[in-house]
């Protein structure tokens, strides 16, 4: 791709399709924290 | 001088000001806790564009450009681990750290620290190790702030670096925490703005990616592996994962990048600012190391591989845009050299003048203590930039791989391992620090092919776990300890 050897394509292109992948599962097994209330923790 | 890019510098500095009175005015400056963390009420996108913009200092567009124009793609290494730092710090380590800290009442990095491995020593050694090296990192951020400012306007270098140390040190002073965190906001849009301008303008001049990878395999096809020039660093895998490490985990290790967990509104906030980080880091991490790679193309006799992606604009890009370009590279170092500041003037108020000198003094006091400790290490920092020791520039890589390398481990294990104790954290600071020194120092990352920030963490981490379970008869983790770190791991009150 864009002439470069394929060690290359996969260095450009592999590590953010990585990272996308990476924040997408994040987001969803993290989807549960949206119930910590913020007024839930109390101050010391 | 060139009255445009002026005019955009100045434009740039009135907005950073503003918001440091507007910050002040909002009651930064009431208690400790606003001073130094906001209020600990910043929103996602907030968090996480002072988070990258933070770890973004200067170098991406002096020595990302330079990497680009000397090695190649190669480069891309140092990119590859750096798209996913952000998320990974506020996955791994953020929602837990907001909560312990707010459990024990830690306002600094260094006191959450002492507040999980309860010793005096933690706080010295910690402090003073953060202290001395995040002093220099913030000196080399004045350097080039100065260096960049007098390379446009044409003031002399002494006038320019006042005025630069000037306007980060009067909004820090202000408006503490809440003003560098909403001008880091507000510099990490314009840095990207600028860079991505700067990409697309090379990009139309060698007519694509696909034409200028072309153009470079006739003048090196070495050039578009991902070994570098001349393959000089084939089969290197360990400074290949060294490079993506240091940028993506390493930032669980500086102090001035974990703080940012410690400000968020509520523990949730590293959920989302986990997806803007990533957001953000797909337009921005890449771009000044692409550019430095079209320079190749478009500049091929460059003298200063630093001054790739300056002489790129100042080529491509009309004067206007040049200005803008000028902000966006000072916003680099300005939103690093802020952060930089207010970390070490805190951590030398907190953690050292209130633990060790005066532990009476006044919540009142004390925001002035640190305002007093900011303003003394910027005019330090400001005499000592003025004779430009020749080596601090070049240290700073290994600055952040000592970060890195001491202080990961035990932030990692701080909400992580209920068997990381005092004992445990004092030996892994200690031995990754040194170990990622003494590598950088006696070059041993090109007889052993690995990298100094994976040698100082590989060692950092061993010494955490051995010491740990060798001690922990003798140093067991205090009951209120593992409660809190129970508390931290809970999520919606289960």
């Amino acid at each position: 791709m864009f002439d470069l050897p394929l060690s290359t394509t996969l260095l450009v292109f592999g590590f953010p399709a990585f990272w996308i992948l990476y924040t997408l599962v994040f987001l969803f097994v993290t989807r549960r924290w949206e119930r910590d209330a913020p007024d839930k923790e109390d101050r010391p | 001088m060139n009255t445009t890019v002026v005019l955009f510098l100045v434009l740039y500095y009135v907005v950073v000001l503003g918001i440091g009175f507007w910050a002040m005015r909002r009651g930064a400056g009431h208690d400790l806790e606003g001073f130094l963390l906001g209020g600990r009420k910043i929103g996602p996108l907030v968090t996480a564009l002072t988070l990258q913009s933070t770890s973004m200092s200067g170098f991406m567009f002096l020595g990302a450009g330079a990497l680009g124009y000397v090695e190649g793609y190669w480069a891309l290494w140092y990119a590859a681990g750096d798209i996913g730092g952000g998320v990974v710090n506020l996955s791994v380590i953020g929602r837990r750290m907001r909560k312990f800290s707010q459990l024990t009442g830690a306002l600094t990095s260094i006191e959450y620290l002492e507040t999980r491995y309860p010793s005096s020593a933690i706080r010295l050694i910690a402090g003073g190790l953060t202290v001395f090296l995040l002093g220099v990192y913030v000196l080399a951020q004045f350097i080039a702030g100065g260096k960049g400012m007098a390379l446009v306007t044409g003031l002399p270098y002494s006038v320019a670096l006042l005025v630069a140390v000037g306007v980060i040190l009067l909004y820090t002073f202000l408006g503490g925490y809440l003003a560098v965190a909403f001008t880091d906001f507000f510099q990490s849009l314009v840095m990207i703005v600028g860079v991505v301008w700067i990409a697309i303008a090379a990009l139309i001049e060698v007519g694509g990616l696909g034409a200028a990878n072309r153009a470079i395999a006739e003048l090196d096809p070495t050039l578009l592996s991902v070994w570098g020039r001349g393959l000089g660093y084939e089969g290197q895998w360990g400074i290949a994962l060294g490079a993506v490490l240091i940028f993506s985990i390493g930032y669980m290790g500086w102090p001035h990048v974990v703080t940012r967990h410690m400000a968020m509104e509520r523990p949730a906030t590293a959920r989302r600012a986990g997806a803007y980080a990533t957001g953000w880091n797909l337009l921005f991490v890449s771009t000044p190391y692409l550019v430095g790679i079209l320079a190749i193309v478009i500049l091929p006799e460059l003298g200063d591989p630093e001054m790739a992606i300056f002489e790129v604009a100042g080529h491509l890009l009309p004067t206007a845009v040049t200005g803008l370009v000028m902000a966006a590279i000072m916003a680099a170092i300005m939103s690093t050299a802020d952060s930089l500041l207010l970390q070490t003037g805190s951590i030398a108020s907190r953690d050292l003048y209130q633990r060790f000198v005066n532990p009476e003094a006044s919540e009142r006091q004390m925001v002035w203590v640190s305002r007093g400790l900011v303003l003394l290490i910027g005019v330090v920092g400001y005499v000592v930039a003025l004779v430009q020791p020749p080596t601090v520039f070049g240290i700073i890589i290994f600055v952040t791989s000592i970060l890195g390398s001491a202080f990961l481990p035990a932030y990692f294990c701080a909400v992580w391992w209920k068997k990381a104790n005092t004992p445990g954290a004092l030996v892994s600071m200690v031995t990754g620090a040194t170990v990622a020194l003494v590598w950088e120092l006696v070059g041993l990352a090109s007889v052993t092919s690995l990298h100094p920030m994976l040698a100082g963490l590989g060692s950092s981490t061993l010494a955490m776990v051995v010491v740990s379970l060798a001690t922990q008869r003798v140093a067991p983790v205090a009951p209120h300890i593992l409660a809190a770190m129970d508390e931290a791991s809970l999520v919606g009150g289960r």
